[in-house]
């Protein structure tokens, strides 16, 4: 489903390389955990993957279901079937979340030349998922984000996914921030969308996040770069030896 | 200081001086240089059917059930406008004697206009429409009055609606009384070459409550000047406005809200978008006298510039003589946040769709003050057509 090859990336207006040669395969029904230290490159990673401004591929390219990803828009990426749960949700004052998630839904069929959902399918359609994700019906008529606790963010962020039925979910730092419950309710919602044609890329610090959604692999990114990959397993090492011998290794 | 001036043939015309730069009020909006041929008064256009009955079909309230009062090239419209159960009275108010240029030049124009009084609850919705038809340039005025009496509560709607080149001067006076409430909407959509200029003087007695919101939307030149003085205790006036403006337009509004007595609220909001090379002015003063303790005022004004050449200056004033008081202002200026617009494309909406969500949200926080549902929703609609048009 996504194949990405030899990927470097530098900011636009600065000449540090972030990405130094990243290469990954993913392919549909599995779910990739992405660790790393702080600056190894994770975030930029999410980001030059779902179109943010502000990088340059300088080098590699990134296939997804056989096309150039990189040559795409940031919605026509999302109607193609790529989705990014942001580690810091972005709070848009003025737009009801559920006028939000109608556009969406609507602007990501339209592309793919499906006919838009009637208004009342697409209530109940909301509704049924934000139950599972205990969002209440007055948390969907607020503005996107605003004033939502930091838990509430990201069960926002997976109702969306939920709602828009992504085919490769990539969650970054999804853990921040969340204590123990609300991370349950998260993790059973990303559980909860786990499918064979569904593949998952999960980026995170901490190996606490992998015993709720448990990978099929493990990498482990440090300096721009994947320098270890392993099963399950190599998450538990992580916890307890740390990062240092990647992080030397490099240096 | 009086610097005499040669008079413009536009001044000659009006036979008044009118105000240029070097008057501070005045700085960004020299009406002496932009009103730059004579636009002569009286000039009994006629105007065709057709004419008239597009330009009312074209307000954006069009839909909504409105005892509508129409003028038609600055003459009353009888046959056109509905009394039915109105307290009015004909002829222009003269209680007006503010020393104001565009006071003294609506007056040089020789205004039409009546009194209009709301005596209890009234469950109408009054209409107040200007609409001008195509005919040589020309200038035209109008000059009404509200009274709505102790404890009774109106709600007046403005529209302004034309097509050519003329100068439309519109004074309104509001006179709220004690316990009474008034909900004001004006919708300024002149002709693309229209210059509109109204002034509007309010005044709120003891426990008054004032809910206005003024839409900026037509017009090449706007300037609205507004004058509201709190008379008795406990009175709470809520203004918002909102500007949506392209190609060269110009709009320049100057509050003064007067807080003579204690205890009154007053707050302003506004959201001015500018596309291209149009340019927004706010300004807005606030006095709060001697005596007028437990003033709660505080004052907005936002500005999202859609182009590198649109401008938007804002110029807050407060003058406070009273020690134990609440007052604020916050002015911002800038274009689309690009965090905003990534997050939403990257849920698939496109990027000009996005824009006009986004767009839409800005300037829907002035749309919340206005109380009635089916004029909100009137006025996001007319909101979404202008982005339409983008």
């Amino acid at each position: 489903m996504l194949k990405i090859e030899n990927l470097h990336v530098k900011l636009e207006d600065e000449p540090r390389e972030i990405l130094k040669g990243l290469s990954l395969n993913v392919k549909a029904g599995e779910v990739h955990a992405i660790m790393g230290p702080n600056g190894s490159g994770k975030s930029t990673l999410s980001y030059v993957l779902s179109g943010r401004d502000g990088y340059e591929v300088t080098e590699g390219a990134v296939a997804f279901k056989g096309e150039d990803l990189l040559a795409m828009d940031p919605n026509t990426r999302a109607a193609k079937g790529v989705f990014l749960a942001f580690q810091y949700p972005i709070e848009i004052p003025g737009v009801a979340t559920m006028q939000f998630l109608k556009v969406a839904l609507n602007s990501q069929r339209k592309a793919r030349g499906e006919k838009e959902l009637s208004i009342p399918d697409f209530m109940r359609f909301v509704k049924e998922r934000a139950a599972k994700l205990n969002i209440s019906q007055e948390m969907l008529k607020r503005p996107v984000n605003v004033g939502f606790s930091g838990g509430e963010k990201k069960r926002a962020e997976i109702l969306q996914m939920a709602v828009l039925e992504p085919s490769l979910c990539i969650l970054d730092e999804t853990d921040s921030g969340l204590d123990i419950d609300a991370l349950k309710v998260v993790a059973d919602g990303v559980n909860a969308l786990r499918s064979p044609d569904r593949a998952m890329i999960v980026i995170t610090h901490y190996q606490r996040l992998l015993d709720y959604i448990v990978p099929d692999f493990v990498h482990v990114l440090s300096a721009g770069k994947i320098v270890k990959s392993g099963g399950k397993e190599l998450a538990h090492e992580l916890e307890a030896n740390g990062y240092a011998e990647f992080v030397e290794k490099v240096a | 200081m009086n610097i005499a001036l040669t008079k413009t043939p536009a001044e000659e015309a009006f036979g008044i001086a009118l105000p240029n730069r070097r008057m501070e009020e005045w700085r960004w909006t020299d009406l002496r240089a932009r009103i730059d041929r004579p636009y002569p008064a009286h000039q009994n256009t006629v105007a065709a059917k057709t004419d008239v009955d597009r330009l009312i079909a074209s307000s954006p309230f069009a839909k909504i059930k409105t005892h509508r009062i129409i003028f038609v090239n600055g003459s009353l419209d009888q046959a056109r406008s509905n009394f039915t159960g109105l307290t009015f009275e004909m002829g222009v108010p003269t209680s007006s004697a503010m020393d104001d240029p565009l006071i003294h030049l609506n007056g040089a124009i020789e205004p039409a206009g009546l009194t209009l009084r709301f005596e209890s609850n009234m469950d109408v919705l009054v209409e107040i429409m200007h609409i001008t038809t195509k005919g040589a340039a020309r200038s035209m005025a109008l000059r009404n009055c509200i009274e709505v009496a102790d404890g009774a509560s109106a709600t007046i709607i403005e529209t302004y609606l034309g097509e050519g080149d003329y100068v439309l001067s519109s004074v309104m006076e509001f006179e709220i009384g004690v316990g009474a409430r008034l909900d004001r909407v004006k919708v300024e959509h002149e002709s693309a070459t229209a210059t509109h200029l109204s002034h509007v003087v309010t005044s709120m007695a003891k426990d008054a409550k004032l809910n206005e919101f003024t839409l900026t939307s037509g017009g090449a030149l706007n300037r609205q000047n507004g004058t509201y003085t709190f008379l008795g205790e406990n009175a709470d006036a809520k203004i918002a406005g909102a500007y949506l403006l392209n190609s060269k337009q110009h709009a320049d509004t100057r509050l003064v809200i007067d807080h003579a007595v204690p205890h009154c609220t007053s707050r302003e909001v506004f959201k001015c978008v500018m596309d291209d090379h149009a340019r927004g002015i706010f300004q807005g003063k606030v006095i709060v006298r001697k005596h007028a303790q437990k003033t709660d005022g505080k004052q907005s004004s936002h500005a999202l510039l859609l182009s590198e050449n649109a401008e938007f200056d804002a110029k807050p004033e407060l003058e406070i003589y009273a020690d134990d008081v609440v007052c604020g202002h916050g002015a911002t200026a800038g274009d689309i946040n690009h965090d905003h617009l990534f997050y939403l494309q990257s849920r698939g909406i496109p990027e000009a769709e996005a824009k006009s969500l986004l767009i839409g949200a800005f300037v829907g926080e002035a749309f919340d003050g206005i109380v009635n549902d089916t004029m909100r929703e009137a006025m996001v609609t007319f909101a979404e057509n202008w982005l339409g048009q983008r």
